[in-house]
């Protein structure tokens, strides 16, 4: 189908795409007009090394902001406000359903994409932090280069 | 009002001035109760009622009524002066003094002046009464939970603990007593498994046997933290006080627990022998731990700075600020997060500490840790047990 294929040439690297989605997800448009659609949201995690999800103003967002600034990385951020937070959370779903078995929960926000991946909410990217594996997959995803 | 009334009446036209009386106690006689023996003190009209029925009774020369004499009044005042508002119903005698004073209105106004006085004074001593009576019981009841609290601390913790901590006065949660009553008894099997520690390091106990109390070790901080995190949903302002903990352990406290990085620097001289990849990873474990512990604190400025925003919202002094305080509490939802990932970033840390190093360096790195924590509630101990100075 057309949104698969278009997933195989976004996610170069994504591992096992088992189920891959066999009907086109519905566009779903905010009250704004603005279109937050599979497209858009999948557009943003592959185009940028790191992408963080996050509601406007959150603490927790600001937490993993100046981590990753710590490692020299300057993420982007997409601001999640209330009209939107349901068609997001709805995308990031989806995409988390994709990729991983596992991970059948609601995605909490804030949410952070490295390299197209899924790390996790705050105490993911501590976790890797911590456990020294944050680095390696920055520079994997190319946004770190020492 | 009415005295002011009455005062200026009687320099002027005492019989104006009995009219009036006579008027307003037509308005109060409801209160009165008018064919009684007792004179019947109703709050407005107070102790001189029944002079005023006396001397507009005998103006009239109403005669079924008792009627005070003069000395009669004296006594009355006199017992103003000692006593509360609740005046006895004495007995009232008969009078013929009447007479006398509606022919000397002056002396008559002077002491009804002066029962005005006593009465005003009898009511400002009641109310003092009534108002230390009040601060008293509230006083009372902190005093009351505060033993309580202490009783149940007594009873579950091992020493370190000072009740001079239980002064300040917060209603007690239920929810709250059991978590102090909880990690009462973590501190007790936490000195368990450090004495335990201890003794396999020193019989030299293989690897294997070391693994598992290390294992127990972790396991036990992590139900800590699940502890913690239970609390933190009940009242999260409680468990960032620290007020569970030890006064020296507050002195460091850090979002409602210990810093990692304080503690790696205290635990890193009693790791070795360790070999040169070893340091080299306890070292970045501890520059990691800094740098998360630095995004947090300012995670955290950044919250205080939004809940500020929503408490000082709007115009400050109109004395009307429910909207403000209700979406400022809003806000403080993510402080319950706050805590549960610096529990978390502990967590990891001591995870990784355990991963890095081999059993008997782990082992070793873990007693230390916990006789460093037990140290310092000896020292909150013996803190609180210092005599005071005389002033």
């Amino acid at each position: 189908m057309e949104q698969s294929i278009s997933h195989r040439i976004l996610f170069p690297t994504a591992t096992a795409v088992a189920n891959g989605s066999s009907t086109p997800p519905p566009a779903t448009a905010d009250p704004c007009g603005e279109a937050i659609n599979t497209e858009s949201i999948r557009k943003v995690v592959a185009e940028n090394a790191v992408v963080v999800f996050a509601r406007k103003g959150c603490c927790m967002c600001h937490v993993i902001k100046l981590l990753l600034h710590g490692h020299g990385v300057k993420p982007k951020i997409f601001d999640v406000d209330e009209q939107n937070e349901a068609a997001v959370t709805n995308e990031l779903f989806k995409l988390i359903g994709e990729v991983g078995s596992g991970k059948a929960s609601d995605p909490q926000l804030p949410a952070a994409f490295v390299g197209g991946k899924l790390i996790g909410g705050l105490d993911k990217v501590i976790g890797a932090h911590i456990s020294g594996e944050l680095v390696p997959k920055l520079k994997e995803a190319r946004a770190l280069w020492l | 009002m009415e005295d002011g009334l009455c005062i200026t009446a009687v320099g002027f036209l005492p019989f104006v001035f009995l009219f009036l009386i006579e008027f307003k106690l037509t308005h109060s006689r409801n209160k009165m109760n008018s064919t009684s023996t007792h004179f019947v003190p109703s709050r407005r009209m107070d102790i001189y009622e029944p002079i005023h029925q006396m001397t507009m009774w005998g103006d009239f020369k109403e005669n079924n009524c008792e009627d005070l004499s003069p000395p009669m009044i004296l006594e009355i005042e006199g017992k103003l002066d000692n006593q509360s508002e609740e005046t006895s119903h004495g007995t009232v005698g008969p009078s013929s003094n009447d007479q006398e004073a509606s022919r000397r209105p002056d002396k008559v106004q002077r002491r009804l002046a002066q029962n005005r006085e006593a009465a005003r004074k009898s009511r400002l001593r009641k109310k003092a009464y009534v108002q230390q009576l009040e601060s008293s019981k509230l006083k009372l009841i902190q005093l009351e939970q505060e033993l309580g609290r202490a009783r149940q601390q007594g009873l579950c913790a091992g020493g370190g603990l000072d009740t001079s901590q239980l002064g300040y006065s917060e209603t007690i949660n239920p929810g709250i007593t059991a978590f102090e009553m909880e990690y009462g008894h973590w501190v007790e099997e936490q000195n368990i498994q450090i004495s335990d520690l201890r003794n396999a390091l020193q019989s030299n106990v293989g690897d294997m046997e070391l693994s598992i109390l290390i294992e127990r070790v972790l396991k036990h901080y992590a139900d800590l933290f699940a502890m913690k995190a239970t609390a933190a949903r009940i009242d999260v302002f409680y468990l960032m006080s620290g007020m569970w903990k030890t006064s020296a352990e507050r002195f460091f406290l850090w979002i409602g627990g210990f810093r990692p990085s304080e503690l790696l620097k205290v635990l890193l001289p009693h790791l070795e022998p360790m070999s040169e990849q070893q340091h080299f990873e306890v070292c970045n474990l501890r520059q990691n731990c800094q740098q998360a512990e630095d995004a947090f604190s300012q995670g955290m400025e950044k919250l205080r700075y939004i809940v500020a925003e929503a408490v000082g919202a709007g115009r400050l002094g109109e004395g009307n600020y429910l909207p403000q305080i209700t979406a400022a509490i809003e806000k403080l939802e993510a402080l319950v997060r706050f805590v549960g990932q610096a529990d978390h970033l502990r967590q990891e840390t001591l995870q990784q500490i355990s991963r890095i190093l081999e059993p008997p360096q782990a082992a070793r790195g873990l007693l230390a840790l916990g006789e460093y924590l037990q140290r310092l509630r000896a020292l909150s101990s013996l803190w609180s047990s210092r005599p005071c100075e005389p002033t």
